[in-house]
């Protein structure tokens, strides 16, 4: 067990917070932060990414001939502390890094992966996951969308649910069922759908928050050149869950740690001010209590994910690990959120916009933002299954 | 960076486990000290106090995060909380002693020799473990102090105290006139919990330890607190075995238990406690072991969260073991009681949890 940094490792550190204090606008985190409009919003992560590609700060641990700098374990736990020091913004295009890119990067072709790889490094095209359907949520190998070959295309037809970001995307990756006979884990595949194909629209869907992130997604008589297939017709379960376990493993619990880390040193930057009747919030051994767990467990979750990386560099198989690490995290999260609100008193339900909320009322975003972490990239529910039954060994 | 242990560092753990293992009265339904004798016999013998003293005075030189797994065995193992006490004693030493206590305690300690109880908690103070109302004045030692571990056995008691202007901490041999020890009617009759009294007892000032150094106190609850976190762990860790073995094998409505998602989550539950309270203690035991910056926080967070965790797979065990999981005779109790000792040694989880507050806030002052 060893903890400590190389030379390089330290020279890694300072080159990113360097280029981060150049790369960030002026007052960063102080004075300006992220336009509140939903649209602008985007856009301006949008051109974030781009500023990260530009800096080859995008998809550092892809390998180096893609692009990426083939970054190690621990540069990319530097990477995550860095962008939290630097109140970084989120990145638009994780699908297509952590999700897109990755299974490509598995079970692409090389003329997928000369194609598709070098813009989403670039965060020139973005992309959007197309699994889940009106009847295929948890159950996700019941999905009925119909990709029919036809010559050297399929012709797609069907629904999408709860597809984030399509409205932004350029790219969609889709599970779709080519044989509708075989038993319902055997007759998908998994394509690659170009966004501006005819035939595709596109619903937004309100969340909780009030935002619209999420969408549905229709496909109607869509042509999908036969290259778009990923890996072998009807094999398309087993690539989707590569795609699953990136999704659900430590990279992106990391990724995720650094943004609670914000959300918290927020939170104790306002504790620490706002005044009570007897001096300010951080003073209440009420709220130092509170403070204290959500600290421990944010804390807990990088350490997690450092726990599961060293297992991966180590040789094991990527497996229930990955649901471990999303069951901790999607709650802890959210126990962080409840946390926050409670910890505001009465301002708790001040929001965005009204004069008297603290921080701009962005807890309360936040509060109701993390009440999908334990529903997406499979339910908590679903989580229990796996490890229960596959690190565990419990019955089904 | 590499947040694995080394295969030294796992067998040792192994190796304590097994010696432990063979000692069944440890963990049976009745709570009894008489293999404790034994038991500290076969580890002095396998070179278990010798581990983290220097080799100049017969020892093998090992860290403090070279015992995690090891620690965690004696928690799983339900050893006399001695053991670890006099582990973290040792390291304490190690780091506080000057030259001549060095070479006056280490080498008896490595031999297995001096078995060390720590004294900190008192009655009347609320949960702080710092706070000692037990005076040290002009070389006289008075005061009480409760829920020691194993001072009726130990050869040497090291005190939290304090003088006329700041904590300090004293090595007191038990046999010292004025020192009286006796056994507390307590949660967990193996764990050897005394009260200690001393009544004037004469101290000199070779037997402080890290005098006049202001972070001794601290360094004495960061080792401690670390040491519980490992040992609560250990504790968790066998609820969650013995739940899971439970539930594929107790079966009802012609199925085993474990099928149904209400025992299998809150077994997968578990599972994910385990994890993140090994991640968070782990951390500790690398931060003590570096004098890491976090070093405060970490030991702390540890000792806070870990303690949670394990207190709650008690709770979860018996619960999954149904009517069985309330008889003496399967013995669940006895780790139920031993992570009560735990919880509330080396400072409560409320303390730790405002301390870990406390450092950060600290810290985000100094950025
Ligand atoms: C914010 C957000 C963004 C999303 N983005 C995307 C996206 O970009 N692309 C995409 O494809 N999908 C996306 N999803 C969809 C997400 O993956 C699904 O919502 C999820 O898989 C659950 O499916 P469902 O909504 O149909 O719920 P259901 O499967 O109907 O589940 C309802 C409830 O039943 C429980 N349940 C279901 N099966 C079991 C079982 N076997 N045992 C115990 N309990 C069970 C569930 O845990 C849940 O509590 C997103 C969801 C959200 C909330």
């Amino acid at each position: 067990m060893d903890f400590t940094y190389t030379d390089e490792e330290h020279r890694f550190r300072l080159e990113l917070r360097e280029w981060l204090a150049t790369a960030l606008p002026e007052g960063w985190g102080e004075t300006v932060f992220e336009p509140e409009d939903e649209e602008e919003r985007y856009l301006f992560r949008r051109d974030w990414d781009k500023k990260l590609s530009s800096g080859r700060w995008a998809g550092i641990n892809w390998p180096v001939e893609y692009g990426g700098r083939g970054a190690t374990l621990v540069e990319r736990g530097i990477f995550a502390e860095e962008m939290a020091r630097a109140k970084a913004p989120e990145s638009l295009n994780i699908i297509g890094h952590n999700l897109a890119g990755t299974t490509i990067l598995h079970h692409g072709s090389q003329a997928q992966k000369d194609r598709f790889l070098p813009p989403i490094i670039a965060n020139e095209e973005f992309w959007c996951q197309g699994f889940s359907e009106p009847n295929a949520g948890s159950d996700l190998a019941s999905v009925r969308t119909k990709a029919v070959r036809k010559g050297d295309k399929y012709v797609v037809n069907g629904q999408k649910i709860w597809t984030s970001y399509a409205q932004y995307s350029q790219w969609c990756f889709a599970l779709v069922r080519t044989d509708p006979d075989a038993p319902k884990h055997k007759g998908l595949s998994f394509l690659l759908i170009d966004m501006s194909s005819p035939g595709i629209s596109i619903r937004p869907l309100r969340q909780i928050s009030g935002e619209s992130e999420f969408n549905e997604t229709f496909f109607e008589d869509v042509e999908v050149p036969v290259e778009n297939l990923v890996g072998q017709e009807n094999d398309g379960w087993r690539i989707a869950m590569t795609t699953l376990a990136y999704e659900r493993g430590p990279e992106d619990c990391l990724g995720r740690q650094v943004r609670f880390k914000q959300e918290l040193e927020k939170l104790l930057e306002v504790c620490a001010v706002e005044p009570t009747a007897n001096g300010v919030l951080a003073d209440d051994p009420v709220v130092r209590q509170k403070l204290g767990r959500s600290i421990v467990e944010v804390e807990a979750m990088r350490l997690v994910a450092l726990k599961s990386f060293s297992r991966i560099l180590a040789g094991d198989e990527r497996g229930p690990d990955a649901s471990v690490i999303k069951l901790y995290w999607s709650h802890a999260a959210q126990r962080m959120n409840e946390a926050a609100l409670d910890i505001l008193g009465p301002a708790a339900v001040l929001s965005e916009g009204d004069d008297d909320a603290m921080a701009g009322g962005r807890f309360q975003t936040s509060f109701l933002q993390s009440k999908a972490f334990s529903i997406y990239s499979g339910s908590s529910e679903i989580q229990r299954n796996i490890i229960g039954e596959r690190m565990l060994g419990l019955p089904r | 960076m590499n947040f694995l242990f080394n295969e030294e560092q796992t067998s040792l753990g192994e190796t304590v486990g097994q010696v432990l293992a063979d000692h069944a009265a440890l963990t049976g339904p009745d709570p009894s000290r008489d293999s404790d004798g034994e038991v500290w016999a076969a580890l002095a013998e396998l070179g278990l106090f010798s581990l983290l003293v220097a080799e100049e005075h017969g020892g093998v030189g090992l860290g403090f995060v070279d015992l995690a797994p090891t620690v965690e065995a004696l928690g799983a193992g339900l050893a006399p909380p001695l053991i670890a006490s006099t582990l973290v004693a040792t390291e304490a030493v190690n780091r506080l002693g000057d030259v001549e206590q060095r070479a006056q305690l280490l080498p008896d300690i490595a031999a297995g020799e001096t078995a060390i109880a720590i004294a900190s908690a008192e009655l009347g103070r609320g949960n702080d473990p710092v706070f000692a109302e037990c005076g040290l004045h002009d070389g006289r030692l008075t005061g009480r102090k409760i829920a020691v571990a194993g001072a009726d056995v130990a050869q040497m008691l090291l005190v939290v105290t304090r003088t006329q202007s700041a904590p300090a901490l004293a090595l007191v041999p038990t046999d010292a006139p004025g020192v009286t020890v006796e056994p507390h009617a307590d949660i967990d009759p193996s764990a050897g919990l005394c009260r200690v009294t001393f009544d004037n007892v004469a101290v000199a000032s070779a037997q402080l330890l890290g005098e006049g150094s202001p972070g001794a106190l601290d360094t004495l609850i960061d080792l401690g607190a670390t040491a519980q976190s490992g040992m609560a762990m250990g504790i968790a860790e066998v609820m969650l075995k013995r739940s899971v073995a439970y539930a594929c094998e107790r079966e009802q409505f012609g199925k085993p238990i474990g099928s149904f998602q209400a025992i299998k989550h809150r077994c997968a539950d578990l599972a994910v406690a385990v994890e993140a309270g090994k991640a968070t203690s782990h951390y500790a035991f690398w931060a003590c072991s570096e004098d890491a910056e976090d070093r405060a926080s970490a030991a702390s967070a540890a000792k806070a969260y870990c303690g949670e965790i394990a207190c709650n797979a008690c709770n979860d065990a018996i619960q999954i073991h149904g009517g069985m999981g309330f008889t003496w005779e399967l013995g669940l109790h006895r780790f139920l009681r031993r992570a009560q000792v735990i919880e509330h040694a080396v400072g409560s989880r409320a303390w730790h949890y405002e301390r870990v507050v406390a450092e950060t806030l600290a810290a985000r002052e100094v950025a």
